[in-house]
Order: structure tokens, then C-alpha cells, then sequence
């Protein structure tokens, strides 16, 4: 009676879609070893963020970590989600980390989420809270979210060691998500930048712009880069600046790419971060941004390979009907996110290459995930 | 009566008149002839009527202007509720997501004992098949029609047995017995039904034969349908069945039974098509013997068998099995259908041969089919064998001369052709319509059994087999035995085979019957192992097992299948076995370098070897690598400034050239057809034309762009919905319709196309159209079409893996470590239920339900006394705790549920989704005489935390009162209580209202008493008043719940479970507890008894006078009123004297009035008595003769119904 099974798993990976889907499945798990074997075992402080996150997002869920951080034992409860929630995510990692899983979690909740968000909002690593805003809630509302109440306010900006940067994440709730066919990527017709400082001369950010632009000229002259430069106390801790750059197409597909510069001394944050690339001049960032959005037009797909993993996701919790949707190359983290779809939500995809383009046609049934939590009025 | 007689009056007038006529004036024409009467009531009536059939209108309107719109307000108030009402029979279309043929419909027959269930099914089953069934055990399949198939299930006696049946019926026939009227049963079995969504029903009135009086049973019959009509619906189907003949109902009403149960439409329930369920229709035990003998309490492992219905399974997936248990599932097989549908040749009505019906547990249709055999029951005396001249002579043939039939059979036996060959001759059209077993289990189903051979089969086989009647065959390879026999029964081929024992690996050239059973066999355990496990990197290695098991196997078949083999191997689209395969030892990713693509073999990297290349890019091992979405490489970026860099992905922008764009596109679905094409070009040889379908399909497809493709797909959707509603003409298979619509007009939708859209986003399509629903519905069968041309271009293994199995699949689901009661108490008559669990369905929590006390049984319910509910595919005792939502939206707990009213009930058990009914029973004993349903009820939602409050009432008493403070004692025991109160008010009984402040400690110095409260009141308080504080305290509910085994014990054993209160008191004899304070007692008021108002001296003297008190002090003498005396005048006197006088006279005269009247009275009481005494012999008499007479006639009735 009232026994729970726990899906035992092991290492740190995809730690976020781990924990997500564990909860969208109501599947209590276990992971263990938790970079047992690392200088710094256990859970990192971003994860534990995580964990807190959805602590607060959900109603009775039980978290139990070991001494060392190595072992998590985590027993779903119920996607509560409501208003007025705030949570100062671990300066580690930045809030695309934080928010990727967020998105779909608010989705299944029983009341409509809210959230203050409050830490890094850019970093390379992660998302940059522009592409969220911009390309990733495109996609959310191509499975039939409603756009009414799916917004994400940046209402002051923090890059790396001190952060300082805040958001507000709106998502409504849904019923259930509608499957989608989704495999015209169309034609790119414009190109949309935005670029931000903070605490930095606002140069960097037109050099980005002009070194991004100059790129494009050849391509296409539809493109305009937004600037944001921020000061005071909506600029936060730390100084940086930042660009990302999404391009639409036809077929209303968001193909994106960003990064972000730190020019904070990063020693504090005691980091082992050997490999720490000499910062670059601003124009260098905007041409390899640029050229990264290229390359992701190039490798085709309705959203580019970061997007991958949230597009199968998405895909998997629909209706169940069929999804097909055409992506580039799988990202590594797309092909863990379909492991762990198999694993948590029995849901399996089937591939069709396309070699002509390039391209991956992946099929899928939908797991006919409801919203269970969600009260009967 | 009258009707009757007026019927027999007219008759002659209508119809025979005009004959009568004729005839008279023939022969009599001297006759008068009979004149028509023109008047009176009965020829208005009869005029009335004429112009009715003749369509005459009246124009005779009623009052016009009664009918005018008078108001305009009341016009548009009218027309509002019009709409209203339309609107609200409406309702939103569900999406149909059944792709496969239908499982067979459960038609439940249901009613209390000794009301004729069995003989129903009986004859039912007689009337379709022509076939006798002994015993009705477990669920009987037949084919009923061309698209139809149903599965009679008699539902047993006792409430666990009527839950499970009313949760898989899909229509549910009720039995009343008309004679007796309704009974307790048939309402709960409603309610049931109601409950878990409400299936259709059908009454059924048996016993009719009972009434002797004609007019009693039509009134009998009448009051019945109106009872029915209020628990159901006005006009809900009752069918009568009038009474038996030969034991038998009559065969008239059987046809029309089931003709009625033929045209039911049945319509989607929402707890159904969201979850997969199976009602089995068999039970093996598949525990190694030797794991038994050990220990005959040992887990067991069963498999059940039967269709899938609701929605597809996944092999994951856990299910629960009712009244057992919740558990995963060990292994999934599809099994070929026992009971296929007809193939769909053009021809009315279905061939005897077809009218298939598979009852495994009923004894017959004794040909039971497992995944890697078939099974058959030979009773003794039928077993005869064929070949004696064997050497190992079996018990020789039983003195029959030889026949067409055996000869034919014996050169069977001794083949020269291996399978292979046979195929390629042979057009093997066995179960004509798809199932869902590959094409090697189709083979299987053919070389164990042909219920319904095709053609050329039988005509290879046995030629005559109108005249064959019994011929048997036994054939002695090596090790292995197989029986066979085929016989003809009730008009259908059966053949029969048996292996006596197992098949060894040291097999060779046996005749082509054995081979084929063997390459069934081994196919079989190549699925299970290819499906049992998930797809692995073993999966390779364990091929190449088989296929050396098989090589050895085999012999000649496995060269057969080589190519198929080889061809598998290719084909397997290998993108999923690296992204699925070998996840477990090392994470095995993909990525593409642009500069890397040599050619399409290295398109596709792992991932390892790439970071090899990168120089490790990520750090540690795979297990712990970093989570992270993104994946650039910046090193490896183009130089984009370059011209000719850009020109490679120009086409990808607007600025490009549209038209290589659109080629893009264009050109990657052509070479996705091509390569399906490849795909399927394998098995063009082996698998059946449905198939082919397929093929023809992706054929016409490659012909055509997308939007054509997109118009197609739109055009079957409404073709689809058209045959939806018109199933009649629905003729051909859907996908034989699309490669026909493919060249049909395309022009008719076009118009559609532009305004919608892309065509596939159904959100583009504007809401609240007038035709929104028809949209709506449109685009659900758009979507369906849409995912059947998905998930036909996969093949078989890949689409079960993505989708599951299809609904209507006959499944084998193995079960590992039931406990071994449910072997041993196993009861076929009891329906065994296995329902898919959804997410999160099997962790438990609160959850909230409103809960409706059912009108009919007696007692509310109590907080905390255990109920068992029925909610989901489950039946569990749990411990509710009622609640009432307050205005403010506070939970408060209730001790009882209201009467008449809904109350929340909070109780811990498996979730369910919200919007989920479920009832309630106290005791499910079948002896009892009341309602068994206690409360019905709906989810709201569910929650891990309960908000369920109860009122508090702290009491004190003052011990201490100041002016408006007063120290109170007895309500709280410490001052860390206190500390917590403060601030929260108090009232006394007298209504005074007050503050608590702080723990008084210090004005209480001398004893430092703890727990005294100092409060403020708005007015000095007494000591005799009681202090109140009202509070809210949470009320936990008890985490309790208990599955309901019932299928773990002997059937008629009633489960028990936790008692309520009640019941353990009265088992223990113990009292109610009685609280003294809470008894009733005379109220006992003493008179009040108040001293005089004293009134100081000082005070008295200075009130005004009117305001002093006025003492008079107490007389002596009376005063002077009370002593005077009266004296009369003489005139007066003499007055006085007579009115006396007529006084006196009056009352003696009224004194002999009423002494009269005393007499007269007893005179007639007397006469009265002896009247009575008369009448009453009299009636006595009258009484006796009356019963005499009565008893004469009954007895004479009985003995003329003997």
C-alpha cells in the first residue's frame, strides 16, 4: 500500500529532462552516482537550483539528496504552478537553463504560472533569454499553446560571475497539446537581432550589429538588429554584453543562435573553467554568431539543433496523434532527449533521413499526456 | 376494450363491404343494399381519419392570433432557449483514434438470478452461428456481420463481477423478469453503468409467459417500460420476450433481438478511449510444472488472452488487473484473430463457413491458438488415425472404408513440396482482412487451422469436402507428433492439430504441415524475441541465435526466408538503432561536420568518435556529461564573407530561387516514397493484399506534390466522415478508397484549401463558424487520415513500437508473479479485466470528488467509516472524509453527508484524472436486501495535500474579572498555547465579545497557575459566564487504501475488508460512548424569588409624589364597600321570586328532557348491537361462500395448467 517504485537511473546527464519528464510522468526516480568520481562530486549548485525550482513549481514533491550531493532520490508531486512566485536561480548557469524545462512544466500545471526568475539571464552555454522570448515560444505555440499569457518579460539583465539579471516567465496551462506536422522549414525572409550591455559602453554593441550585419548583406536585406542597452540597476551585477539572432522563415519556423560576453573577472565564482577562451573584440562575437546562424539555416530543420530536445519533447507529450517534424542533424542532446522520451514516456521515434537536404524526418505518436492536475470546474 | 370493439365493428364496413356487395347484388339483386350511414360521431370520426391519410390539411386553423408574436421580448426570449436547446445537444467531437478493425462489441447480458441470461446468450448465439452452446463460461466472440463482430458476457450475480462487466460493456442487456418486476440488481447495475460512462442499454422483459390475463400483462408491460423510461430515457429500447417454447425463446424474437442488437450505434466513453483494456477470454497458467511442484504456493505466471480495446498499448505500459493487482507487463504478443472478420468480397450476407465463434472457455471452439502453437481438445472417442501402415502403428483406423476425403488427406501427408514452393503456387488469402500479425504468423494460423480456407487452399486440400465428414490424419516424424483433424462441422472446415509433445532441434524433412508448425514456431520466438526486449545492441547477437536455432531448425525453410532476412537486415533503418540502440553501454550521439560529408554511409557519426576527433570536447564520462542544449562548435564555422560560401544555402533565403526551394521540398518527399518503396519491395511476395494496398498507395502517391497530396488527404476526410454517417455504403477498405480518390476531382476543394490555410494547422480554422462543429469534425478526420498514412508507410515492428498495439488486436499478455490464488480460484464465469494505467494512475494521493449519498440507501454516510469505491478500472477500500466548501472557500468537515445534497469527499487512493465517476459500497455481501450503492460520485481533482478543516470551540471559564478584563481559565493548558491565541477573539454565551491579550501570568501571582488567559470583553462579564473560542483546526485524512482481491478468493466468499465502527461494535457488543454532558436532561427552572424592592429613606423623600412608594397599612375591617348590604324593594322582590320561579321550572323541564332522551339513546344502542351481530354473521358467511369459490377456480386453474 502507497509503496512507490522509483526508476533507478545513474549520472548526472540530462539532469533537466530527467527531472521533467520524471514529473510529467509522475515517475518517482532515483539517480545515483552523481559525478562520483568527479573533483567536486555530487549535485552542482546550479542542479539543486533546479530541484528548488520545481520544488517551488510543485506541490508535495520530495526531494532527498546524500551527504555528498551524489545520490538523489526524487518522488514527483503536482505541477501547482500560480502567481507571485520568485526564484533566485545559482549563478552557474543561466536561466535558459532554468527555463527550458520550466516552459513545459508550467504547461501541465493546475493554475496558470508566473515566476520572477532572478540570476544570470546570458551566458554561451545556455539560451539567452532573447531566444526564448523570441524563437522558443514560437515553437510552444505552434503545439496549440494559447499566446494569450505565454510571455517572458526581461525586466533587467545579468551576465555571468555576479548576475544580477531578472525575468518574468508567464505560461499559461493546457488541456493537452496538439500534434503537429511540421516538416516545411520554408524560406528565411527575415533575420531579427538583439543585441544588450550591460554595464559595458553600448560600442560593443554596435560593433556586434555591424560585424552580423555584414554578414548577412550578402544574403538577405531583411534584417534588423535590435539594441538593449541597459544601465543602473535593470543592468545588473555584472558587466557583459550579448547578441542573439533569430531568422524566420516562410513556414513560420524560428531558427536562432546567440551567445554572450562576460567581462567580469570570473576567480570568485571558483569555477573550474580551464578552458576559458581570450575574450574576442565585439565584431569577432558578431560574426561568429552570425555564422553560427547560418550554419544552423544550413544544416536545415524547422528549428535549429538547440531547439531539438525541446521540439521532441514537445512532440512526445501530444495527443495521440502523429507528429512529424524535420530537423537538421541530431544534436547530441536531441538524441539524449529522445533516449530519455523512450525511457520516461515510452515514446518512440522513427527516422527517415533525407539525404537530398540533409535532414532527419523523425515520426512520433504522442504519449496523450493530459493535464491531470488541472481542477474540474 | 372499446378500441377492440370498434375495430371488429368497422371491419366489415371497410374492407369487406365492397365484396359483400358485389356478391349480393350477383345473387340477390333484389336486394336492398346496405346504405353507408352519414351522420353521428362514428362518421365524423371516420371522415376525420380519411382526410388525414389522405394528407388533407385542416384548415381549420386554431386560433391564428393565439399564435402571433405578441411580445417582442418574449419572441426573443423564446428564441433564445431554442438555440439554447440546440446548442446543448451539440457536443464536441471526439477524435477517433482506433486505426485498426474494431474489436468485437462486449455486449453484457445482465439480471438478477433465475431471470434467464444464459438461455438468452444461448439462443442468441444460436441465431447467429447455428451453433448449440453447452455452458456459457467467460466471453463468447462471434461474427455477426460482414463488419461486426460481438462478444456475449454473461455478468455474474455479485457486485464485483456487475462493476467489471459495466466497465467493459459496450451495450448492455438488461433482463427483468416481467412476472416479479424489477429487482434491486438492475438499478445498481445502472447506477454502475452510469457511473463508469454510460454504455447503451437495452431492456429485455423475460418470463412474460407467466400472466394468464392478457390485460394484466399489458398493463404489467407498460408500467415496466415507464419505469425503465425514468431510469434511462424516454423511449429507451425495452424488448419483450414472451415465454419459452421447448425450452427455447421463441425464434422470431430471437431474429429480432438481434436485429436490434445489430443496429446499436456505440459511442465513444472518455475513460475508455484513453486507456487500453482487454477482456480476457482465456487464462493459461505458464508456470515451469517443476516451480509448481515445488511449491504450490509459488507466484505463478499466466498469460491472458484477448482483444484490445479503448486505445493502443505500449509494451510498457503496467496494467491493472481487477480484483488481482496492479502489474507490468512481462511480454506482449499479437496473436492472429481467432475470430476473423469475413474477407471483403462483394456478396450479401455472410457464408456459413464465416459465422466463425470462439468461446475458449465455454468448451468450445476448441482450437486455441498461442503464439507458438495451437492447442485442441479431441475428446477420446473422436480421435481416429489415418495412417495405420506406419510402423509405430497407432490404434488402427476404426473399420472404415476409404473415402475421396482420406485419400486426398493421405497424399497430403506425403508431400514433395517444401513450403517455399508451395507459396509460390499457392494464393494463401487466409484471413482475407489486415490483422495485425505478420505474415509468417498468418502462415501459422494456416498451417494449424483454416476456419475459413480460401479457395485455392481447399481446393489443394480437400477437394470434397461437402461429403468428407471426419477424416483424421496423424503424422510420426522423428520426435515430434502432430494430430490432425479435419472435420466438418456445422457447416464449416475445421482442421485440427496437435503437438504432443515439443518440438526438438534435431528436426528434418517432415511433410509440409509439420515444417510449417515448426516455422510458425520458431517465427514465434523470433518475435518474442525481438519484441520482448526492448531494441538493444544484443539485439544483433540474438538474430543470429535464432537464426542458428532456425538453420538447424529448419532445414529448407530457413533458405527461404534468407533473402527476407537479408533484406530485413538492410532495410533497418539504422539511424534508430543508434539513437535507441546501444544507450546503454556508451552514449552513442550523432552530429554532422558539413565539411565531413563524403557520402551518405558517413553521414551519420557517433558521437565518441567525433569528440575523439575534437580532442574531447566534453569532459568526464558520458554518464555525468554536462547538461546542456547547445551544441556549437565554433571552430568549425565557414568563412560566410565569401561569396560562393553563401551562394550554397541561397536558396534557403527569399532572396534565392523559389522554385529550387519548393524542390527542396519537393524532392525530399520524393525520395522518402522512393525509399519506401525500397522498403517495401520485400514484401511485395510474402504479405496478403492488403499490403499491396499499401503499395498502391505510396504508388499514386509518388505522382503527386504535397498540396495535391494535402486535397487528397482532405478529400478522404470527408469522405470518411461521410461513410461515418452512412455505414451502409461504406463498401470498400479506406485505403483502397484513397488510391481511387487520388484520380478523382480535385477541384471541389479547393476552395476550402484557400481559406484555410496550410491546411494542417487546425488552429488557423476560425472558431464559433455557424458550422463549427462540422469544422471541427472535419478536422479530427483530416488528422486521423493523416496519422493512418504515417503510420501505414512504417512497417510492422517499427509502428508497433511507435504506436503500440493497435485496438482490436487479439493480444497474448504475459504476466509475471501473480499470486497463485488467482490460478486456483479462477472462475471463467467472472469476467478478469486488465486495464492500461495512464501516467501517474498508479502513484497514490488525495484526491477530492463531489459525493451524492444515493437517494435510495437509507443512512448517510459517516466521516472516517471505510468505503469501498469503484473508480477507474479499480475497486478499493479507502477512508473518505466529507467536507462542504463554506463561503469563504474554507473545506469544512461534515460528520455525515448530507441527505439530499452533494458534499466533497476527500480520500487517499491510486489517482485518477479529474472528471473520473466512481461509486460507492459499504458492503458487497449478496445477501443483502437494500441498495448496495451507497453513494455515487465525480472527481474534481487531486492533490497531495488536504485543506479540510473542522471546527474547534475552545471553552473557559472566567476565574477572575476585572472591569472589562477577565482572566480565563480552563481553555488553553499553557502559556505557549496562549502565546499562540493571542489576538483571536472570544464570545460568551450571553453574547459578549472580547479579544484574547496575553497569558496572565502576573496578576495571578500568588498561584502561578499556567494556562490562564487574560481577554478583554466589550462589557464586564460574569463569573457564571462560559468563554468560547472559536477556531479551525485541519483534519487529516487517513492514508488508507485497500485494493480489493477478489478474484484471489473463492467467487461466492464475500470480501471483507476494514469494519466500520458500527460493525465492530455490534460484533463485539460493545456500546455506543456516551458523553454525560451530552445526554439530555430535564430542564429543571427554579421560581426566581426576589426579594422586595427596598427603597432608602433618604431616596424616598426626595422622588416626586407620584413615584413614592404609597404604603397603606393593612386593615383590620373590610372596607366599606365589601360591608354594605343590599335591600330590595317589594316590586323588586316579587321580580326576583318569579324569575326564580321560571328558573326552576326550565331546568326541571330540561332534567326530564335529557332522562328521555338517555332512553330513547339505549334503546336504539341496543337495537344497533343486535343488528350488528346480524350483519356481521351474515358478512362472514358471504366471505366464506366467496372464498370457496375462489380457491375452487385457482385449483382448477393450476390443475388445467398441469
Amino acid at each position: 500500500m502507497g509503496k512507490t517504485t522509483y526508476k533507478r537511473l545513474k549520472g548526472s546527464q540530462s539532469f533537466r529532462q530527467r527531472l521533467l519528464l520524471a514529473t510529467l510522468s509522475s515517475t518517482p526516480i532515483i539517480i545515483d552516482e552523481i559525478r562520483a568520481d568527479d573533483m567536486i562530486p555530487g549535485l552542482l549548485r546550479h542542479e539543486m537550483s533546479l530541484l528548488r525550482l520545481f520544488e517551488t513549481v510543485s506541490d508535495d514533491c520530495v526531494v532527498e539528496v546524500n551527504e555528498t550531493g551524489t545520490r538523489l532520490k526524487y518522488k514527483p508531486g503536482i505541477i501547482m504552478g500560480g502567481k507571485n512566485l520568485v526564484h533566485s536561480c545559482a549563478l552557474t548557469r543561466s536561466m535558459g537553463y532554468y527555463l527550458e524545462p520550466l516552459l513545459v512544466l508550467g504547461l501541465f500545471g493546475k493554475k496558470p504560472l508566473s515566476i520572477r526568475l532572478k540570476g544570470v539571464t546570458d551566458d554561451p552555454k545556455d539560451l539567452s533569454v532573447d531566444t526564448i522570448r523570441n524563437a522558443t515560444l514560437h515553437i510552444l505555440k505552434r503545439f496549440g499553446v494559447p499566446s494569450e499569457g505565454l510571455d517572458l518579460k526581461i525586466e533587467a539583465r545579468g551576465v555571468a560571475p555576479e548576475g544580477g539579471g531578472e525575468v518574468l516567465l508567464t505560461v499559461p496551462n493546457v488541456q493537452s497539446l496538439t500534434a503537429v506536422q511540421w516538416v516545411e522549414e520554408g524560406m528565411v525572409k527575415k533575420i531579427r537581432g538583439w543585441t544588450f550591455s550591460a554595464r559595458v559602453s553600448s560600442n560593443f554593441e554596435h560593433s556586434m550589429r555591424f560585424a552580423a550585419r555584414g554578414i548577412f548583406n550578402n544574403l538577405l536585406p531583411d534584417v534588423h538588429i535590435f539594441n538593449d542597452h541597459k544601465s543602473g540597476p535593470a543592468a545588473g551585477k555584472s558587466p557583459g554584453y550579448g547578441i542573439s539572432l533569430v531568422a524566420e522563415t516562410t513556414a513560420g519556423c524560428y531558427i536562432s543562435a546567440d551567445t554572450a560576453v562576460s567581462c567580469g573577472r570570473t576567480e570568485e565564482t571558483g569555477e573550474i573553467d580551464v578552458e576559458r577562451r581570450e575574450r574576442k573584440p565585439a565584431e569577432d562575437t558578431g560574426v561568429e554568431i552570425a555564422s553560427c546562424l547560418l550554419q544552423e539555416i544550413e544544416k536545415g530543420g524547422v528549428v535549429d539543433s538547440t531547439h531539438q530536445g525541446l521540439l521532441f519533447i514537445l512532440c512526445a507529450l501530444c495527443q495521440q496523434d502523429v507528429s512529424k517534424v524535420r530537423v537538421g542533424t541530431l544534436s547530441p542532446h536531441g538524441v539524449e532527449t529522445l533516449r530519455n522520451l523512450k525511457e520516461f514516456l515510452g515514446v518512440t521515434f522513427s527516422f527517415r533521413p533525407d539525404p537530398s537536404t540533409g535532414t532527419v524526418i523523425l515520426t512520433c505518436v504522442g504519449s496523450g499526456l493530459i493535464n491531470l492536475s488541472r481542477k474540474l470546474s | 376494450m372499446n378500441t377492440r370493439v370498434l375495430l371488429l365493428y368497422q371491419k366489415p364496413h371497410f374492407i369487406f363491404f365492397p365484396a359483400y356487395a358485389m356478391a349480393a347484388d350477383d345473387l340477390m339483386s333484389s336486394q336492398k343494399s346496405h346504405r353507408m350511414r352519414k351522420s353521428g360521431p362514428t362518421m365524423r370520426k371516420k371522415s376525420e381519419i380519411d382526410k388525414k391519410k389522405r394528407g388533407v390539411a385542416d384548415n381549420k386553423q386554431p386560433n391564428p392570433r393565439a399564435f402571433s408574436v405578441r411580445s417582442v421580448v418574449k419572441a426573443k426570449r423564446l428564441k433564445i432557449r431554442a438555440v439554447e436547446k440546440e446548442q446543448r445537444r451539440i457536443h464536441l467531437p471526439t477524435a477517433d483514434r482506433t486505426y485498426g478493425e474494431p474489436p468485437p462489441f462486449v455486449v453484457v447480458v445482465q439480471g438478477p438470478p433465475g431471470v434467464g441470461k444464459s438461455l438468452v446468450i444461448k439462443s442468441l448465439v444460436k441465431h447467429f452461428t447455428h451453433q448449440n452452446v453447452p455452458e456459457v463460461r467467460g466471453p463468447i466472440t462471434i461474427v455477426q456481420g460482414k463488419k461486426k463482430r460481438i462478444q456475449f458476457v454473461e455478468c455474474p450475480n455479485d457486485i464485483n463481477g456487475m462493476i467489471d462487466c459495466a466497465k467493459v460493456a459496450d451495450l448492455a442487456i438488461l433482463l427483468i423478469d416481467g412476472s416479479y418486476g424489477f429487482e434491486m440488481e438492475t438499478f445498481e447495475f445502472l447506477n454502475i453503468m452510469q457511473v463508469h460512462g454510460f454504455p447503451k442499454v437495452m431492456g429485455v422483459l423475460t418470463h412474460l409467459d407467466k400472466f394468464k390475463d392478457v390485460k394484466k400483462l399489458r398493463k404489467t408491460k407498460q408500467r415496466l417500460k415507464h419505469r425503465f423510461w425514468t431510469e434511462i430515457y424516454n423511449g429507451a429500447k425495452l424488448f419483450y420476450l414472451s415465454g419459452l417454447i421447448h425450452g427455447k425463446y421463441s425464434q422470431r424474437e430471437v431474429l429480432n433481438l438481434s436485429r436490434f442488437i445489430s443496429v446499436i450505434k456505440f459511442h465513444p466513453l472518455s475513460w475508455r478511449t484513453s486507456h487500453p483494456y482487454v477482456l480476457a477470454d482465456r487464462l493459461e497458467d505458464v508456470t515451469p510444472p517443476e516451480k509448481v511442484q515445488m511449491d504450490k504456493k509459488c507466484d505463478r505466471n499466466i498469460t491472458l488472452y484477448g482483444y484490445l480495446r479503448g486505445c493502443n498499448l505500449k509494451k510498457g505500459m503496467k496494467v491493472h488487473i481487477a480484483g488481482v493487482g496492479d502489474y507490468s507487463l512481462a511480454g506482449v504478443t499479437a496473436l492472429p484473430d481467432p475470430c476473423p472478420l469475413p474477407s471483403a468480397a462483394k456478396k450479401k450476407g455472410l457464408r456459413d463457413r464465416e459465422k466463425l465463434f470462439y468461446a475458449p472457455m465455454s468448451g468450445i471452439g476448441d482450437l486455441l491458438y498461442d503464439k507458438d502453437a495451437v492447442y485442441i481438445n479431441i475428446n477420446d472417442h473422436l480421435v481416429q488415425y489415418s495412417k495405420t501402415d506406419e510402423e509405430n502403428g497407432e490404434p488402427a483406423n476404426k473399420g472404415r472404408g476409404k473415402d475421396v476425403g482420406e485419400d486426398l488427406v493421405k497424399s497430403l501427408q506425403n508431400t514433395k513440396y517444401s513450403v517455399d514452393e508451395k507459396l509460390d503456387k499457392t494464393f494463401i488469402n487466409l484471413f482475407g482482412k489486415k490483422t495485425s500479425a505478420s505474415s509468417e504468423r498468418k502462415l501459422e494460423a494456416d498451417a494449424q487451422s483454416s476456419p475459413e480456407g480460401s479457395d485455392a487452399e481447399s481446393s489443394e486440400e480437400s477437394q470434397s469436402d461437402d461429403d468428407v465428414d471426419d477424416h483424421e490424419m496423424d503424422v510420426d516424424s522423428n520426435d515430434g507428433k502432430i494430430k490432425e483433424k479435419t472435420e466438418l462441422r456445422g457447416g464449416r472446415l475445421r482442421r485440427k492439430a496437435i503437438f504432443k509433445d515439443e518440438v526438438d532441434d534435431s528436426d528434418e524433412d517432415g511433410d509440409d504441415d509439420d515444417e510449417e508448425a515448426e516455422d510458425a514456431e520458431s517465427d514465434g520466438n523470433e518475435d518474442e524475441d525481438g519484441e520482448d526486449e526492448s531494441v538493444s545492441d544484443s539485439q544483433d547477437s540474438d538474430e543470429d541465435d535464432v537464426e542458428e536455432s532456425e538453420d538447424k531448425v529448419l532445414g529448407n525453410i530457413s533458405k527461404w526466408k534468407e533473402p527476407l532476412k537479408e533484406k530485413g537486415r538492410k532495410k533497418n533503418p539504422n539511424l534508430m538503432q543508434i539513437v535507441y540502440g546501444a544507450s546503454a553501454s556508451s552514449a552513442t550521439a550523432l552530429i554532422n561536420e558539413n565539411n565531413e560529408i563524403s557520402d551518405d554511409e558517413d553521414f551519420f557519426k557517433p558521437k565518441g568518435e567525433h569528440s575523439k576527433n575534437l580532442g574531447g570536447g566534453l569532459d568526464a564520462g558520458h554518464v555525468n556529461s554536462e547538461d546542456c542544449s547547445k551544441f556549437v562548435n565554433y571552430g568549425n564555422l565557414k568563412n560566410w564573407k565569401e561569396k560562393e560560401v553563401c551562394e550554397d544555402i541561397r536558396d534557403r533565403f527569399t532572396t534565392g530561387d523559389w522554385s529550387k526551394a519548393a524542390l527542396r521540398n519537393k524532392n525530399s518527399v520524393a525520395g522518402d516514397e522512393g525509399e519506401d518503396d525500397e522498403l517495401y519491395g520485400d514484401f511485395e511476395d510474402l504479405e496478403t493484399g492488403e499490403k499491396h494496398n499499401d503499395h498502391e498507395n505510396m504508388e499514386s502517391g509518388t505522382n503527386e506534390d504535397v498540396e495535391a497530396a494535402e486535397r487528397r488527404l482532405k478529400k478522404l476526410a470527408l469522405r470518411a466522415k461521410f461513410d461515418a454517417q452512412y455505414p451502409f455504403l461504406l463498401e470498400c477498405h479506406h485505403l483502397t478508397i484513397l488510391s481511387t480518390i487520388s484520380f478523382a476531382d480535385k477541384s471541389e476543394l479547393e476552395d476550402e484549401d484557400n481559406d484555410n490555410g496550410d491546411g494542417i494547422n487546425p488552429r488557423n480554422s476560425e472558431a464559433k463558424e455557424p458550422g463549427f462543429v462540422d469544422k471541427l469534425k472535419e478536422e479530427l478526420e483530416i488528422r486521423k487520415q493523416m496519422n493512418l498514412l504515417e503510420l501505414n508507410d512504417l512497417d510492422e515492428d517499427t509502428r508497433i513500437e511507435i504506436e503500440g498495439f493497435r485496438t482490436g488486436t487479439y493480444l497474448r499478455l504475459e504476466i509475471h508473479n501473480v499470486p497463485y490464488e488467482m490460478v486456483d480460484f479462477f472462475d471463467p464465469c467472472h469476467p478478469v479485466l486488465i486495464g492500461g494505467i495512464g501516467f501517474g494512475e498508479d502513484s497514490a494521493g488525495y484526491m477530492q470528488a463531489r459525493l451524492k449519498k444515493h437517494r435510495w440507501h437509507k443512512k448517510v454516510l459517516k466521516t472516517r467509516d471505510p468505503i469501498i469505491v469503484s473508480i477507474g478500472w479499480r475497486r478499493y477500500q479507502t477512508i473518505p472524509v466529507y467536507a462542504i466548501e463554506d463561503r469563504n472557500g474554507r473545506h469544512r468537515m461534515l460528520k455525515y453527508t448530507p441527505e439530499h445534497m452533494h458534499c466533497l469527499a476527500m480520500f487517499w487512493g491510486p489517482l485518477v484524472p479529474p472528471n473520473t465517476g466512481f461509486v460507492a459500497f459499504q458492503n458487497l455481501s449478496s445477501n443483502q436486501t437494500g441498495f448496495r450503492i451507497t453513494a455515487t460520485s465525480v472527481v474534481l481533482e487531486y492533490n497531495h495535500q488536504t485543506h479540510i478543516a473542522k471546527k474547534i470551540k475552545l471553552v473557559g471559564h472566567p476565574c477572575k474579572i476585572k472591569k472589562n478584563t477577565a482572566f480565563i481559565k480552563d481553555m488553553f493548558t499553557s502559556d505557549l498555547e496562549i502565546a499562540r491565541f493571542e489576538g483571536s477573539s472570544v464570545r460568551t454565551v450571553s453574547g459578549i465579545r472580547g479579544q484574547v491579550k496575553k497569558a496572565g501570568k502576573n496578576m495571578l501571582d500568588n498561584n502561578a497557575q499556567e494556562g490562564i488567559a487574560r481577554c478583554t470583553f466589550e462589557d464586564q462579564i460574569k463569573m457564571s459566564d462560559i468563554v468560547f473560542l472559536r477556531a479551525w483546526t485541519p483534519v487529516e485524512v487517513p492514508q488508507f487504501y485497500n485494493p480489493l482481491t477478489t478474484a484471489l478468493q473463492p467467487r461466492d466468499k464475500t470480501w471483507t475488508g476494514m469494519k466500520t465502527f458500527r460493525e465492530l461494535r455490534s460484533e463485539h457488543n460493545i456500546p455506543i460512548p456516551v458523553n454525560k454532558d451530552s445526554l439530555y436532561k430535564p430542564i429543571e427552572r427554579k421560581t426566581k424569588k426576589f426579594n422586595p424592592l427596598v427603597i432608602p429613606k433618604k431616596l424616598q423623600a426626595e422622588l416626586p409624589f407620584a413615584s413614592k412608594p404609597k404604603n397603606k397599612p393593612a386593615r383590620k375591617r373590610p372596607d366599606l364597600d365589601a360591608r354594605r348590604a343590599v335591600v330590595m324593594e317589594p316590586e323588586e322582590r316579587k321580580a326576583h321570586a318569579v324569575v326564580q320561579h321560571y328558573k326552576l321550572i326550565s331546568k326541571v323541564k330540561t332534567n326530564k328532557k335529557k332522562a328521555k332522551e338517555q332512553e330513547k339513546r339505549k334503546a336504539y344502542e341496543a337495537e344497533k348491537a343486535k343488528k350488528e351481530v346480524v350483519s356481521k354473521k351474515r358478512n362472514r358467511e358471504e366471505r366464506r361462500e366467496r372464498y370457496r369459490t375462489e380457491d375452487k377456480q385457482k385449483k382448477k386453474m393450476r390443475r388445467g395448467q398441469d
